[in-house]
């Protein structure tokens, strides 16, 4: 049952990615940008190909989490610089909208271009196997790399969000952008940026989770629900938030299945309208 | 009408209201003034409910108030306009007003009966009597600023109050349309017996149009008196009006 | 007023005629399209109410149209009662629904409020998924009995027909009666409309019932129509894509919904029979609606004809209000 635990655990470290980045764009550019499941299945498909590419041992699975990620930035980057910044202005709903547009879209062109078998990327050998745990229970060693690089990608995003410049200014920016814009900063670049490193997140969550499930079309679905749960229950544009959030998410949809496995998978969802009813902000501090 | 009494309000720490107090009797125009900043918005929105206060009271015709809802607050006979204009913005001159009245006649629940059947007279009184028949099939965006904020009024006159809260009324008017608000200002007390609480910055208007003044310093009141009582006042010339202010006679 | 109203109300009466004149001159595939078209176009208008004239961000009205269809299935299938109960249980199911929802969602604004929406109904969606035992799980309910009277093609058209006209009337009366003046104001100024004595939470929960139950009615001519119920209607893709229609019509006019449900689901049957992929299709319309016709067609036409009041160029403060409104 522990081991059952921690393999959940491992899966809300993707969560926890994932959600770091739509929270960041929520947080500094109040968009709900439902493209990101979306981008997190791009992430996992050209993580596929990559790795296809270049043999699929440890070097082409190393380039696939290096480009994978960088590729959806790229693809991130056009269509803000291309068709989101225009729609700052606008009201809210329309944002949302078009991140919904762009979400059907990635979804077909995905579609288009992989075909619609399911793709399976290979674990590279380094991580292939198992180790023992907790008195001899085997525990798959990707996942134990899963549950290590987590914290790294938190500290790593902390660092970023409070000590760089960049990470102020934005900061700066979600609270008020007009005051920064007055100051003489492009608050339009600094929109981009974080976008694009929101989108990055979204893409390297699909890269990392490739190996353990069959990179399917329908990924997004699911899962862009369930990252606005864990965003909504943290806190909007809380990143410590969505790391506590997918924790909660994860291990309440661990333990549910466990317990009652017809039903468990509703005990993540009754656990988000707990937190709400009594915080509706979500549980830590957010940015709005 | 109503009394303030020793009200208080913070936000994380920063005291906008300290002490404040307010008397206004019925039939009274009653002028707020203050540096910006003073908290006279802050003290708007504490006794017309937007706002819930630390301590102190708010008595509306010997019946405290205080902390209650604003939709209560206004059933009570308190009408308020507010400093940035706050229309509803789709609707036009007439719709913004007709749900005023809609409102104060308890109507709103109606489902069956087409609005345009009831309350128009009343409608149409209340915007003629501000001025504005002239606009009142246009949707409210393609007023003049001027033109907005006497609609301000006008929907706040929907409720028939009997107190009516003017917050800044002529800010950004031209001065003939600062003229015909001290106009409108001054029918309304007059011909329809409205008790009127403001708060401005243009001194000549206070001076012209109040009967008495309360003078708001970094939250707290300093002074509530008679024009020239307030206008001679040591504290309020070194605090606001540039003591150098000649007070003859 | 003379030339202008009755050309209108000519255009109502010719469509209506028309309407019923389907069965008999277009193949039954038509009228069946036709059926969903109303549905849809029911469903969307029932969205709009809360959407487009409560200023709700109503994200996930599709639970309310999925349980209004699993009501009515249900009903008929487990109960011995009479399957016209249906019709009225599937709707007041959604509409307490809608109510239980609606009391702890309504104490959020805009965003938080869509959101709470959003995972409230994905709960409501994750226990019909899984309840394989009593809603037929991810294979949903087929073969429902249906009342003989309404059984055929034609008679389920015709009964769709009357009832969507009647909603559709009803929610028109409730959009020009006082109540309606009232929530559109709460839409453009919920401060303002507490300040002038309106119980704004109250007039918000009653505008969703509404909407929730004239949303459990389209599902149950579902089923009357399709003699199935199945999870996929209560996902949140749908109530996206019940959104879209809202917009692509018009979401600031009453028929904009309608029209933009004919359009999507005429756009839909004409797109999938050259390609599969209409997700593309419809994404890459959202876009060209979000940039050029924000109105909608309806509100685009309507303004293009002068019919519509004009409303001038906003100025920057009141952007700013609406804006800031967070």
């Amino acid at each position: 049952m522990l081991c059952q635990i921690f393999v959940g655990l491992s899966r809300t470290v993707i969560l926890f990615i994932v959600a770091s980045g739509l929270t960041l764009i929520l947080g500094v550019l109040r968009i709900p940008n439902i493209a990101h499941g979306s981008l997190y299945m791009i992430g996992a498909f050209l993580a596929f190909t990559i790795s296809k590419m270049a043999g699929g041992g440890t070097f082409g699975f190393w380039l696939a989490m290096a480009g994978a990620p960088l590729g959806v930035a790229l693809l991130s980057l056009v269509c803000e610089r291309g068709l989101f910044q225009y729609l700052y202005e606008r009201e809210h709903l329309m944002l949302l909208l078009l991140t919904f547009a762009f979400s059907l879209v990635f979804g077909d062109l995905v579609k288009l271009v992989w075909g619609g078998e399911y793709k399976s990327v290979p674990v590279p050998p380094a991580f292939q196997g198992f180790v023992p745990l907790f008195g001899g229970l085997p525990f798959p060693i990707y996942n134990l790399f899963l549950l290590i690089l987590g914290p790294v990608v938190a500290i790593a995003l902390w660092l970023l969000v409070n000590k760089t410049k960049i990470g102020k200014i934005a900061r700066a920016a979600a609270v008020d952008r007009e005051m920064v814009g007055a100051v003489g900063i492009n608050v339009s670049w600094i929109f981009a940026c974080v976008f694009v490193i929101g989108c990055f997140l979204a893409g390297l969550g699909g890269a990392l989770v490739a190996p353990t499930v069959s990179v399917t079309l329908g990924m997004d679905a699911t899962l862009i629900m369930e990252a606005f749960l864990i965003v909504i229950m943290g806190g909007l544009g809380n990143v410590w938030g969505a790391l506590l959030g997918a924790l909660i998410f994860g291990l309440t949809q661990s333990l549910g299945i466990l317990i009652w496995p017809q039903f468990g998978i509703i005990f993540p969802y009754m656990a988000v309208i707990a937190v709400l009813l009594f915080r509706p902000t979500g549980l830590l501090k957010s940015t709005w | 009408m109503l009394k303030v009494e020793n009200l208080h309000k913070s936000f994380s720490g920063f005291k906008a209201v300290n002490g404040a107090n307010l008397h206004v009797a019925k039939g009274e125009i009653v002028a707020v003034i203050g540096p910006n900043g003073a908290g006279k918005t802050t003290l708007f929105n504490l006794v017309t409910g937007i706002l819930k206060p630390d301590a102190g009271s708010v008595r509306f015709r010997g019946e405290d108030i205080t902390g209650m809802p604003p939709y209560q607050v206004c059933k009570k006979g308190l009408s308020r306009s507010f400093q940035v204009v706050n229309v509803f913005s789709r609707l036009t001159v007439f719709e913004n007003v007709r749900v005023s009245v809609l409102a104060r006649e308890n109507k709103t629940w109606n489902m069956f009966t087409p609005a345009k059947k009831i309350v128009t007279p009343e409608t149409e009184r209340i915007v003629d009597s501000v001025g504005l028949t002239g606009q009142k099939d246009r949707v409210s965006t393609m007023l003049s600023h001027g033109e907005r904020k006497v609609l301000e009024i006008a929907i706040a006159l929907g409720g028939n109050p009997e107190f009516l809260i003017l917050d800044e009324p002529t800010a950004g008017m031209s001065p003939e349309e600062t003229g015909r608000c001290i106009d409108l200002i001054r029918k309304l007390s007059k011909d329809f017996g409205l008790t009127i609480l403001f708060c401005e910055h243009d001194m000549e208007l206070v001076f012209a149009i109040a009967n008495r003044i309360m003078v708001m310093v970094r939250g707290s009141t300093i002074v509530q008196g008679p024009c020239d009582e307030v206008r001679c006042n040591q504290a309020v010339q070194d605090a606001y009006l540039g003591g150098s202010d000649a007070c003859s006679a | 007023m003379g030339p202008v109203f009755r050309k209108k109300n000519l255009i109502i009466i010719a469509s209506v005629v028309l309407l019923f004149l389907f069965p008999a001159i277009l193949p039954r595939f038509y009228v069946y399209m036709a059926a969903i078209v109303l549905i849809y176009g029911l469903a969307a208008t029932s969205l709009n109410l809360a959407l487009g004239f409560g200023g709700l961000y109503q994200f996930h009205h599709a639970v309310f149209y999925g349980v209004g269809a699993y009501g009515a299935a249900l009903m008929m299938m487990k109960t011995g009662l009479s399957p016209w109960l249906g019709f009225i249980v599937g709707p007041l199911i959604a509409a307490v629904l809608g109510l239980v929802m609606g009391l702890i969602c309504i104490r959020l604004s805009k965003l938080y409020f869509g959101m709470l929406q959003i995972s409230l109904g994905s709960l409501v969606w994750a226990i019909v998924y899984r309840w394989y035992s009593f809603t037929g799980g991810d294979d949903g309910l087929h073969g429902i009995p249906v009342p003989d009277l309404i059984s055929s093609g034609s008679a389920a058209y015709y009964f769709t027909l009357i009832v969507t006209l009647i909603c559709t009337y009803m929610t028109y009366r409730i959009l020009k009666a006082p109540f309606g003046s009232v929530l559109q104001a709460i839409r453009d100024n919920t401060v303002r409309s507490e300040m002038i004595g309106v119980n704004v939470r109250r007039h918000q929960l009653m505008a969703l019932v509404i909407a929730a139950f004239f949303a459990g009615v389209a599902g149950s001519l579902f089923v009357a129509v399709d003699t199935t119920a199945f999870p996929d209607m209560l996902f949140w893709t749908l109530s996206m894509e019940m959104v879209i229609m809202c917009l692509l019509g018009g979401w600031l006019t009453f028929m904009g919904p309608m029209l933009g449900a004919a359009v999507i689901v005429a756009l839909r049957t004409l797109v999938s029979t050259y390609t599969v992929y209409w997700a593309l299709v419809l994404g890459i319309i959202m876009m060209l609606v979000i940039f050029f016709l924000p109105e909608g067609v309806l509100g685009w036409l309507m303004q293009l004809s002068g019919k519509r009041r004009e409303t001038g160029p906003e100025n920057n403060e009141q952007k700013a209000a609406l804006a800031g409104d967070r």
